[in-house]
């Protein structure tokens, strides 16, 4: 769901020019559908056809030798995953590594944005180094964390050795989890930051001068005009990180691999060691598999309704101020 | 929904019980056994060269050997014409896509990296058996027979349950035993002697209870020349539980009733767990003591990370693979020393980590000739051999005939190596013993039952949890997993 | 010109620095590791003075993993599926954009919830799906398994993006008789240049991020880049000079791709791009 078609009931109030009367409803035989009809097929293929095989495979038992077989399972499966305490385990920690991932790279991607955007000489070159990290695969992210955090031979390890603090990171349960969740912030933080500065450019250049005003009056305006102008750019950030908080679990297998003493152990790890690793469990992979769509669903939903209306609405005024 | 289960049962009826055994031995295209195609006879003679042109992929772990076969191709292709591409990744990674492929009914990579807890255990019927194709007279012969694998190696890396089949040949054969700095040991080892009471030289005689003295005393006293005395393998990982498991059989415990049988040829029936037992508790009790006197990252640690701080000299001694061996003699030439493990109450056990490669049941035709034919060339004394000095590599051969050659023996004692790894031999062969050798269960559920080990173990080292609550709490959760 | 606040003139700049070094510093790391011997990696010290070598490329090039073809595919695989995504995305994302109907805002939400799909549980699906029509281990397999992750990405953004270009351009187009399509393609489209770029450019870095995908579906002649960093970490040991070399590799194309629209990325990186400066 997109702010953009969220912005659609506020702005329909408004008169509209696009040549035919305001109320009338598009059917499936126009122009605008059919410019969707082709992603539309792609889509459809690559989604539905596994979301149904998915359904059927959460009510069997599945098997993979010579080929792929189904057997009627009932809710065999669907028990035994939600009965069992270590998946709800995994789930309580998935949502603290996942609320903390989204909610750092916010934050320090909001404040990365509004430095860039007040720097202003070397902007340019200082994007590109603060965008260096999110185009190195998340494999290779983890395996670099695991580098430079390493006891024995890590820079960072050996910097914080250097400060006296523990540098066993991925060793203890109480640093595991902040370690890896560092490693993700690192690289994502980045395109949060990007997709702030392009909410933050849209915003007209004298509202953010600060340049004109103490910091005081610069951090008022940021709040109170900037912010609530980048609502939709702020959801975008926000939708676009979340998908991918709770699906990816690259940077976890590459370092940790779901311990110390399963502390980092977040659900997609738990469903990859279901789907692959273990023998016979694709059925309850599966249910795991859906339960983490339903969450997501559930999750953009309400960020939409929390986010989309509410800039959804400055977007109509400033648009409305610049006619 | 799946007609096979249904053509099974009404085959039993129709066979009878006395044919239950070739029932079992259906592979899962439904054929009988596996096929011997011929190709291009007639051209020369040559057997070898008779799937020219065939191209097949190899599967495999990011192991020694293949690394350096991966490295050196260009003999086999000179020697067939079969061109392949070896395709290596880590081990959940073969074990994902043996199962993606395994399930599709046709071969994508024809020649396996059949690891024998997650592939040949649970996946068996997706691996042709050998034995027509060792048998076959249109073939090249498996040089010297299948009697020079060392023999513990080939029952535990090729066969499962059924003693007439083998799916793989022994192709790495990585087992754990102790590594120590000889020059520590030499330097220190007298007045070790005359503190604690007992000769400190790793050995046959050197007991578990002995090497945490000996780890307690590097750490007092030897600080300037090394931080701790031992590294374990106590991260969250597979490693935990294969450097646990030398300490439990040493005690006397075991996973299943079935003990070290299973290990072997597998039984379906493994037994009830018994890993409760108070020999576990003993074990781990042990290991919780022992982890404490260790360089405080072992719990960071599997076998790479305990390799690395070993080799960039921050221990004294420490539990390892042996094929470890190449990259420290890089590090300190000449100066490491191994021996057996030491002994626990009841036995000395080193954990096996050997692996077989075997075929793709569903490779047909030229591709499952030509696939025999690497795996032939590829476990052969002399790809051995070159991979023993493989410059990237450094395999750990499976056959008796390769540390019988006298250029091999040679190596032995030598520094610098023409082999590093060889200088583990003394060692090793000891441990492949009967006796010493400790073997993990092969059951399908294996992978499963080690997640819950490991993890359990990593809660009771980083939580500071009871060994007897921790081991009862493992009894339950792998008897839930055997279902 | 208006004084210049302390504010902007020393805080900002030094923030910046501190953020760039975040950034860059275990980047920098790597550049610096891929080009030390191997002697000079494994020492618990923190060495600077080596003599650099390119030993460590050379090894990754020639040596048992053949890298070279592995970025010969991650390139064709990442800019064809992002080609076709934000070709595709541009059309559904203003058709989307300009759909009035009920059941617009379901479909949207539709499309967007195909990209929440949980990976490892897909891959089964996917992997029987890609084997019965034999595109497993082919470059047309990864690209469309690209497309299920960056098409709805793509659509959703640009439909985002065409939303906000402010009605009246599209209006005064009208108003002089070009038709829909002359609307979207004369007017829309290139008002929303910037937008098209920053899509692709993520739709590019996804892609060629992409392992899970990639090593599932892929086999030993498709093998991409992110392929290579999971073979390079061994059984007896990672060789973090060759996993250097290899995260230089990676970035490298891309960081290129990111300066070379660069100006498009700090002036006109903006979602409503017509209607700010």
């Amino acid at each position: 769901m997109s702010a953009a078609v969220e912005a659609r009931p506020t702005a329909e109030p408004r008169p509209q020019l696009r040549g035919k009367p305001t109320k009338e409803r598009h059917g499936f035989r126009t122009f605008e559908f059919a410019l969707m009809a082709p992603a539309l097929l792609v889509l459809g293929l690559l989604s539905l056809i596994p979301f149904v095989m998915l359904i059927a495979m959460s009510f069997s038992k599945v098997k993979t030798l010579g080929g792929v077989s189904l057997e009627f399972a009932g809710l065999d499966n669907w028990t035994a995953v939600l009965g069992d305490g270590s998946v709800w385990a995994s789930w309580g920690r998935s949502l603290v590594y996942f609320s903390s991932i989204v909610i750092l790279e916010m934050a320090l991607g909001f404040v990365f944005a509004v430095i860039l955007h007040n720097l202003l000489r070397g902007r340019s070159v200082m994007l590109s180094l603060v965008l260096l990290p999110m185009f190195l695969a998340p494999v290779m992210v983890g395996l670099l964390g695991r580098f430079m955090l390493d006891s024995t031979i890590g820079l960072y390890a050996q910097l914080m050795q250097a400060l006296g603090l523990d540098t066993d990171v991925f060793a203890k349960t109480s640093t595991a989890l902040p370690a890896v969740i560092m490693i993700d912030v690192w690289e994502w933080t980045p395109l949060v930051a990007l997709i702030m500065l392009a909410g933050l450019t849209s915003v007209p250049p004298a509202t953010l001068e600060a340049a004109s005003v103490d910091g005081a009056g610069f951090l008022r305006r940021l709040f109170f005009i900037a912010v609530p102008q980048m609502m939709p750019v702020i959801l975008v950030a926000l939708l676009v990180r979340s998908m991918d908080a709770i699906r990816y679990y690259d940077i976890i297998t590459a370092t940790t691999n779901g311990g110390p003493a399963d502390s980092t152990k977040i659900i997609p790890i738990r469903l990859y060691e279901m789907a692959f690793r273990f023998n016979n469990q694709i059925g309850r992979a599966a249910v795991v598999g859906l339960t983490m769509l339903v969450f997501s669903i559930v999750l953009a939903n309400i960020f939409v309704k929390v986010f989309g209306e509410k800039g959804a609405a400055h977007v109509t005024n400033v648009a409305g101020d610049k006619h | 929904m799946n007609p096979l289960p249904n053509a099974f049962s009404r085959r039993t009826l129709l066979l009878g019980a006395g044919s239950t055994a070739a029932l079992l031995a259906l592979p899962a295209c439904g054929g009988s056994s596996t096929e011997t195609p011929t190709g291009n006879l007639s051209s020369g003679g040559d057997p070898w060269k008779q799937f020219s042109g065939t191209s097949i992929n190899f599967i495999s772990e990011n192991t020694s050997p293949s690394a350096a076969i991966a490295a050196n191709l260009a003999p086999f292709e000179k020697l067939t014409g079969i061109k392949v591409n070896v395709q290596q990744m880590d081990l959940d990674k073969v074990v994902e896509k043996c199962k993606l492929d395994f399930s599709s009914g046709t071969a994508q990579n024809h020649v396996i990296y059949a690891d024998p807890f997650q592939v040949l255990a649970p996946l068996s019927e997706g691996l042709a058996d050998l034995t027509p194709l060792i048998a076959s007279k249109d073939y090249p012969p498996v040089e010297k027979g299948i009697e020079d694998f060392i023999p513990a190696q080939l029952q535990s890396l090729g066969r499962y349950l059924d003693e007439e089949k083998l799916f793989a040949l022994p192709y790495d054969a990585p087992t754990m035993i102790l590594h120590y700095r000889k020059d520590l040991f030499e330097k220190y080892g007298p007045k070790m002697k005359s503190d604690l009471g007992f000769d400190p030289t790793p050995g046959e005689n050197t007991t578990w209870e002995q090497y945490f003295q000996m780890a307690e005393w590097f750490n007092q006293n030897a600080k300037s020349d090394v931080k701790y005395g031992i590294g374990c393998q106590a991260k969250q990982h597979d490693s935990l539980q294969c450097d646990f498991s030398n300490l439990l059989w040493a005690y006397g415990g075991d996973y299943f009733e079935k003990g070290q049988e299973l290990g072997r040829l597998s039984s379906e029936d493994p037994g009830k767990v018994t890993v409760n037992s108070e020999a576990g508790v003993a074990a781990a009790t042990f290991y919780k003591k022992l982890v404490k006197v260790a360089h405080p990252s072992s719990t960071t640690w599997d076998w790479t990370g305990l390799a690395d701080a070993f080799v960039a000299g921050e221990l004294a001694m420490c539990v390892n693979w042996h094929e470890f061996a190449a990259g420290e003699e890089k590090a300190f030439p000449g100066k490491i020393g191994y021996s057996v493990l030491p002994k626990g109450p009841v036995r000395r056990a080193h954990n096996f980590g050997g692996t077989g490669i075997g075929i793709n049941a569903n490779a047909k035709d030229k591709e499952l000739g030509a696939a025999w034919l690497f795996v032939n060339w590829a476990t052969s004394p002399e790809t051995q051999l070159m991979s023993l000095g493989s410059k990237v590599g450094g395999g750990t051969p499976t056959r008796t005939s390769v540390y019988e050659l006298p250029e091999v023996k040679a190596e032995v004692t030598k520094s610098p190596s023409k082999y590093p790894n060889i200088r583990t031999a003394p060692a090793v062969l000891e441990a492949w013993k009967e006796e010493n050798i400790g073997l993990r269960p092969k059951v399908p559920q294996w992978v499963e039952l080690d997640t819950i080990i490991f993890t359990e173990l990593s809660k009771m080292l980083t939580q500071d949890g009871d060994p007897a609550a921790t081991m009862a709490a493992m009894q339950d959760q792998m008897t839930k997993a055997m279902g | 010109m208006r004084r210049r606040s302390n504010l902007q003139k020393w805080l900002v700049p030094i923030l910046a620095v501190v953020v760039g070094l975040w950034s860059a510093v275990p980047i920098a790391w790597m550049l610096i590791t891929s080009l030390k011997p191997q002697t000079a990696i494994r020492t618990s010290g923190i060495t600077l003075l080596f003599a650099p070598t390119l030993e460590n490329f050379s090894n990754l090039f020639f040596g048992g993993n053949k890298v070279g073809s592995f970025l010969v595919n991650s390139l064709v695989v990442s800019l064809v599926s992002t080609f076709i995504a934000v070709a595709l995305g541009c059309m559904a994302g203003y058709g989307i954009a300009h759909w009035r109907s009920r059941h617009s805002k379901g479909l949207s939400f539709w499309i967007i919830s195909t990209r929440m799909a949980p990976i490892a549980a897909v891959i089964v699906p996917l992997f029987v799906m890609f084997r019965t029509v034999g595109l497993v281990n082919t470059l047309p397999g990864l690209i469309i398994a690209c497309l299920s992750f960056n098409l709805p990405f793509a659509i959703w953004l640009m439909s985002a993006f065409f939303q906000q270009v402010p009605k009246s351009i599209e209006e005064a187009a009208l108003v002089d008789g070009c038709n829909k399509f002359r609307g979207f393609w004369s007017v829309a489209l290139p008002v929303s240049r910037p937008g098209i770029i920053t899509t692709a450019v993520l739709c590019l870095v996804f892609s060629w991020n992409d392992y899970a995908f990639s090593s599932a579906l892929g086999g030993p002649n498709t093998s991409t880049l992110p392929m290579a960093a999971g073979a390079l970490v061994t059984q007896s040991g990672i060789d973090w000079g060759l996993l250097s070399a290899l995260g230089v590799v990676v970035a490298t194309p891309m960081l290129i791709a990111g300066l070379a629209v660069r100006r498009h990325l700090v002036t006109g990186l903006s979602l409503g791009a017509v209607t700010g400066e």
